[in-house]
């Protein structure tokens, strides 16, 4: 589904990834975690093609992203919370990437229920609030019906409720066979959500687990999340 | 109609800036047609040239609005972020590209139209308010209208070109208005000893191709030529670029 392959990741002297091979199980949410500049968005960044690898590889369903034929029926990703033209209607912005992904206008009205915003749907997106604008992304990453969902912090600026409807979502997406790759700094809210955990610390690899394993012996997973990256980011 | 083209034309269409830039090139068509209709001495928009000069504001001020629209299809994809969407649904960057470049080149088409019609039809009506003979014949008028939609259309594509090199909006923008506003006009006009070059320049070959000049500038052919492979050359590098780098 996902295979990252010895990934690296430079930016001249800085390594923002290194050496970096995992792969995600289908039907799993996987954690992804690390401290903040840790590499978890380059890492998602170059799995979905929008960067290139200083070596190593990356795919994604057996290929290189950007030779993925249709990769919206395949993959929905949301990388930013406000990747949105501020004058633009959500449906507009929406329906603008079902042209280019070659889906029907029908699709466009079926995630904006899905995500709870059609009523909003015809407001320009500055009107928006944050939580609104992660369901907007949201939807724009589900209008393929993707097996597999990428999605970087995707909690943050949700209220309760919000943080509460996102979990269920994930599960229920993930209880249909579908697959999960998401970012985070919750650690309670990942302990909550997730199956498996990848942790990474300044561009390296330090876990790679099952929630339960991660979490054996009594021990948090905010426990071992602190051991293993101790001494790194902020 | 490609799937990318549909996408592209309804970004340009679900934003208010394309219908503002529309609104802001047809309010500049009409001043500068006006001052220099009723603004300059009669004697010096008597001749054929002079007038051509006149009514081609629509020609220049289209072009240079198409390259800005063109410009801000993909600058303001990176400024607002959209383009991270946009690559994940088509990661085939070049497609996204060349989508751009034939949206932008069909509304900038518009917008040469309506900025050369309207300069013909007001310049026309100024001249001869003024009692002033005008010395165009349909030849001169289909040439304004049809090389003013051409111009523009050419100009958008090098606008989507610039911008997918240069990236950053500010830049890209000033960068066209301070090349066709000031820079062109020192090359073509002032400095006389490089006006050979400044016959080359993209702005002058937009006005050759739209019948203006006809002493000076290249025949309008010979204009739209050149013009054209100055739009294809920033097309591709656009295209080299956009492929190569990394999205932010």
């Amino acid at each position: 589904m996902i295979t990252a392959s010895s990934l690296t990741k430079r930016y001249g002297d800085l390594v923002a990834v290194e050496d970096l091979t995992f792969s995600l199980e289908a039907g799993t949410i996987t954690g992804f975690l690390g401290p903040n500049g840790a590499g978890k968005t380059t890492t998602l960044r170059l799995l979905l093609g929008l960067a290139e690898p200083t070596s190593g590889k990356a795919l994604v369903f057996g290929h290189r992203y950007r030779e993925l034929e249709h990769p919206a029926r395949r993959v929905g990703a949301v990388l930013e919370s406000n990747d949105f033209h501020p004058s633009r209607s959500g449906r507009d912005h929406l329906r603008a990437l079902a042209l280019a992904a070659e889906l029907p206008a029908s699709r466009v009205e079926e995630v904006l229920e899905l995500v709870e915003l059609d009523r909003a749907a015809g407001r320009r997106v500055k009107t928006y609030s944050l939580g609104m604008r992660q369901r907007l992304g949201l939807a724009a990453a589900l209008l393929g019906d993707p097996e597999l969902l990428v999605l970087d912090e995707p909690a943050n600026g949700l209220d309760p409720a919000g943080v509460h409807w996102l979990r269920t979502f994930l599960r229920g997406h993930a209880e249909h066979g579908r697959t999960v790759l998401v970012s985070s700094h919750l650690l309670a809210e990942v302990a909550q959500t997730v199956d498996r955990v990848l942790i990474i610390d300044r561009g390296r690899l330090v876990a790679s687990a099952r929630l339960d394993e991660m979490a054996a012996g009594g021990r948090t997973l905010e426990a071992t999340y602190l051991e293993l990256t101790a001494g790194g980011g902020s | 109609m490609s799937a990318q083209l549909r996408s592209e034309l309804l970004k340009q269409r679900s934003i208010p800036t394309s219908l503002g830039l529309l609104a802001a090139m047809l309010g500049l068509v009409v001043f500068a047609v006006l001052l220099h209709g009723f603004g300059l001495p009669a004697e010096s928009i008597a001749g054929s040239t002079d007038q051509l000069m006149v009514l081609g504001r629509g020609e220049f001020l289209g072009a240079l609005f198409a390259a800005l629209l063109g410009a801000m299809s993909i600058t303001g994809e990176i400024r607002h972020g959209t383009i991270r969407p946009t690559f994940l649904v088509s990661p085939k960057r070049g497609r996204v590209l060349a989508a751009k470049v034939w949206a932008s080149a069909l509304i900038g088409t518009g917008f040469g139209l309506a900025g050369s019609l309207i300069a013909a039809a007001v310049g026309t009506a100024a001249l001869r308010a003024r009692g002033i003979d005008v010395q165009l014949d349909g030849v001169d008028y289909a040439l304004l209208i049809a090389g003013g939609g051409a111009a523009a259309a050419l100009w958008a594509a090098i606008g989507v070109g610039l911008g997918a090199i240069v990236r950053n909006q500010v830049p890209t923008l000033v960068g066209i208005c301070a090349w066709l506003l000031f820079v062109e006009g020192l090359l073509v006009g002032d400095v006389a000893n490089i006006a050979e070059v400044g016959r080359f320049a993209p702005g002058a070959l937009g006005e050759a191709l739209s019948g203006q000049d006809p002493g000076t500038l290249l025949a309008p052919g010979l204009g739209g030529l050149v013009l054209a492979i100055y739009a294809a050359a920033f097309a591709v590098a656009g295209w080299v670029a956009t492929t190569r780098r990394d999205v932010a």
